[in-house]
């Protein structure tokens, strides 16, 4: 029997991986992936408005323009603002700087000594200026009324130094586990993208793909001379282990997909120098975030439960998929029976992502050790700092043993279903299968 | 030898399978026969072990069929049981990994049983591919392939044309003369009469009538007489002992209901003219199934 079951297994496998839909879906994987880790560059080779440069014209009678130029890239440069600025000082008229504003996207800028507030000036543009640009020239004119104040006070250098220099601002957080929320903000978003989002679509692919495989054997009647030859509980075997191997084979594509994808953006970089100084710069950045927050301790220390987490609910939902297989005699009857599993993995899905939110939740925490759902929110709230390592054991204990009771009971529905053929409503034949079992 | 005791089943109140007994010796070739819903399938799905049954014992050489004696037998389901989404090849391969074969033996034996079929250009064809008589080819093909003790065929003859029929019809021979254990229903008696030495006549599960074909027929009383003369019908049925008198293309056929009654008619027919045919026949099997069951056997 064990021959019989791995050659079930391989072939199981084989019919899924070995098609061109696996291999063209996971190429478009790869295209896509690589698409959005380099979404930036290929917006801009496309090119478009956002090249144009947002041109200021400045009309100084304060002999103030490289202060006002310089003050305001800076602060542009710091606030990470996307937006490219040009400033040119102009001497033309301002009436007929005003007639070209409905043609050519600018904004005047007139500086004016004023004899009681020392600088006055004024911000004409044709359509109304966006708020940034706005906030920046509004700093950049005070900063410069507060140049010239300084200037005519006679004060000394040091005193202007003093006065100009900036304060310095120690940040302190009194939570040991999570620096400080900037970052839990940055790890959650991250645990939601590696572990959420990849998991989700997994469990979905694998629910789906174990319903059509025994829908097509049932439809087909080939399900009755595989069960002639091997019990049910090989077959159903065979279909779970082929199914988990094979969503554990993707989920480590994706993670290679990913990897190279992040590779040729790296690649890219080392081309155009200054952007790849500026995303090395925020990768480094990141990663000290990460290391500060504590997150890579407490994944070293619950990894390895996590792991035996996810694979069984792999385990979980293969089984569950399996069975509800079997009841079914078509693909859309295994649909309706499909919809509440696709509840539960929402409801987990959508719990692990509030879970950052609604910090200390005791209906979070509870969730998670609810087999079926604790495989998304007990990882997420391990890494945030919400539960301890024990409770993510006692969630992983929880979801093994669940394991192996749904495969006990599962097995006798599935025995029952498989060669179950009848015409009668849905409903019924499950109730059907639940009293023979 | 593949022997049934008693075997009984029910789907909830219904009883599709009632007491049913018989004994199929190697070599031998044994029709089981019924109206739609007669429990033929049921029986079927028993001896294979699809389904448990609610009583009696199946024995295949004195032991009971589990998963350890199924690789040595064969089994053709009445609907397609193909995956259609392979080929001909990963699906014969498929079913006789099951069977305990390994791949090599399997390959060989394909190619010769593709041949044997004249197929063998789709050996690398999707199953959804091949018409719906080749498809039944290949179905037997993996009935077969592992050289069975024991083949059940549901329905072999299903889709296929005359000459199909006849090839199958030499497979069957060849394997009864291997020793193999067949077991058959069909729905076309003239095959059933062409094979069957022994069979079983299911009427709502139970048996109605069985034994060896040639013990039913000697058994039965009515007889058959083809007739080609100057007749007059009206004079021939006023006969004692004539049922019925059909004519036909060729001939006349007078149905009588006793061996007696043959000379009753034979001295009739002395006074007419033109006799060129007095033939005494068994009846058909379909005649003897429309007196049993109380309609004729086909649909």
């Amino acid at each position: 029997m064990k021959t019989k079951l791995k050659f079930l297994v391989k072939q199981s496998l084989g019919k899924k991986i070995k098609t061109k839909w696996f291999k063209i879906a996971n190429i478009l994987v790869l295209i896509c992936l690589i698409a959005i880790a380099n979404i930036d560059r290929i917006v801009t080779f496309f090119g478009g408005d956002f090249e144009e440069k947002q041109e200021i014209i400045l009309i100084d009678h304060t002999n103030s323009y490289d202060f006002f130029s310089s003050y305001f890239l800076s602060m542009s440069n710091s606030l990470g603002e996307m937006k490219n600025y040009e400033i040119q000082k102009s001497t033309e008229n301002i009436e007929k700087l005003k007639e070209g504003l409905k043609e050519e996207d600018r904004v005047i800028i007139t500086l004016d000594f004023d004899s009681e507030n020392y600088l006055k000036s004024q911000v004409i543009t044709y359509n109304p200026i966006d708020t940034i640009t706005y906030q920046l020239l509004s700093t950049t004119i005070n900063q410069l009324k507060s140049n010239i104040v300084i200037q005519t006070s006679n004060m000394s250098p040091e005193e202007i130094n003093a006065l100009t220099s900036p304060v310095e601002i120690e940040k302190i957080t009194t939570n040991e586990e999570v620096e400080n929320a900037e970052s839990q903000d940055i790890i959650s978003v991250g645990v939601i993208l590696v572990i959420i989002m990849p998991f989700f679509f997994l469990i979905t692919m694998l629910t789906q793909m174990i319903g059509a495989e025994i829908n097509d054997e049932k439809s087909t009647r080939g399900m009755e001379i595989i069960i002639s030859n091997v019990s049910p509980k090989v077959h159903f075997l065979s279909k779970i282990i082929a199914s988990t191997i094979f969503v554990v084979v993707q989920g480590l594509l994706l993670v290679v997909y990913a990897i190279l994808a992040f590779a040729i953006r790296m690649l890219l970089n080392g081309v155009t120098q200054t952007s790849g100084m500026e995303i090395s710069g925020m990768i480094g950045d990141l990663w000290q975030t990460i290391l500060q927050s504590g997150v890579l301790h407490l994944l070293g220390q619950g990894l390895p439960l996590i792991l035996i987490l996810f694979l069984a609910s792999f385990l979980l939902y293969a089984i569950l998929a399996g069975v509800l297989a079997s009841m079914t005699t078509s693909v859309e009857d295994y649909q309706q029976l499909q919809t509440p599993l696709m509840i539960i993995l929402l409801i987990g899905y959508y719990v692990a992502i509030m879970a950052s939110t609604f910090e200390g939740s005791l209906f979070i925490k509870i969730l998670s050790f609810i087999p079926m759902i604790s495989f998304l929110v007990a990882p997420v709230i391990f890494i945030l700092g919400q539960t301890t390592l024990m409770e993510l054991f006692i969630s992983t204990i929880f979801s093994v043993l669940f394991c192996f009771i749904l495969f006990h009971y599962g097995l006798r529905i599935y025995k029952v279903g498989i060669l179950n053929y009848s015409s009668s409503k849905l409903w019924k034949k499950i109730m059907k299968s639940v009293k023979k079992a | 030898m593949l022997t049934l005791e008693h075997v009984t089943k029910y789907y909830d109140q219904l009883k599709a399978v009632d007491d049913l007994s018989f004994e199929v010796k190697k070599g031998e070739i044994f029709g089981l026969l019924g109206v739609n819903g007669a429990g033929k399938t049921t029986t079927f799905r028993m001896i294979i072990g699809l389904l448990a049954k609610d009583n009696g014992t199946i024995l295949l050489d004195g032991k009971p069929i589990d998963y350890n004696v199924t690789d040595k037998i064969g089994f053709l389901t009445e609907e397609r049981s193909l995956l259609t989404k392979l080929t001909v090849k990963e699906q014969v391969i498929y079913y006789g990994v099951l069977k305990g074969m390994d791949e090599k033996n399997i390959l060989n034996r394909l190619d010769y049983w593709l041949k044997r079929f004249h197929i063998e250009e789709y050996k690398n064809r999707k199953i959804k591919e091949l018409s719906k008589g080749n498809q039944q080819k290949i179905q037997f093909i993996t009935a077969i392939i592992n050289d069975p003790e024991l083949l059940i065929l549901d329905e072999p003859f299903t889709g296929l044309d005359p000459i199909n029929v006849e090839q199958f019809m030499e497979v069957i021979k060849e394997l009864k003369e291997k020793n193999t254990i067949i077991i058959f229903s069909s729905h076309r008696m003239e095959h059933v009469e062409l094979f069957c030495e022994k069979l079983v006549i299911l009427v709502h599960g139970k048996s109605v009538l069985s034994g060896s074909l040639k013990e039913i027929k000697k058994s039965y009383q009515k007889k058959n007489i083809h007739i080609q003369a100057d007749v007059d019908i009206s004079k021939l049925k006023e006969i004692e002992g004539v049922i019925d008198v059909e004519k036909t293309a060729e001939d006349y056929i007078v149905k009588i209901k006793d061996q007696e009654s043959i000379s009753n008619v034979f001295n009739y027919i002395k006074k007419c003219q033109n006799v060129t045919e007095f033939r005494v026949e068994d009846p058909t099997l379909n005649e003897i199934f429309l007196e049993k069951v109380g309609v004729l056997y086909e649909d």
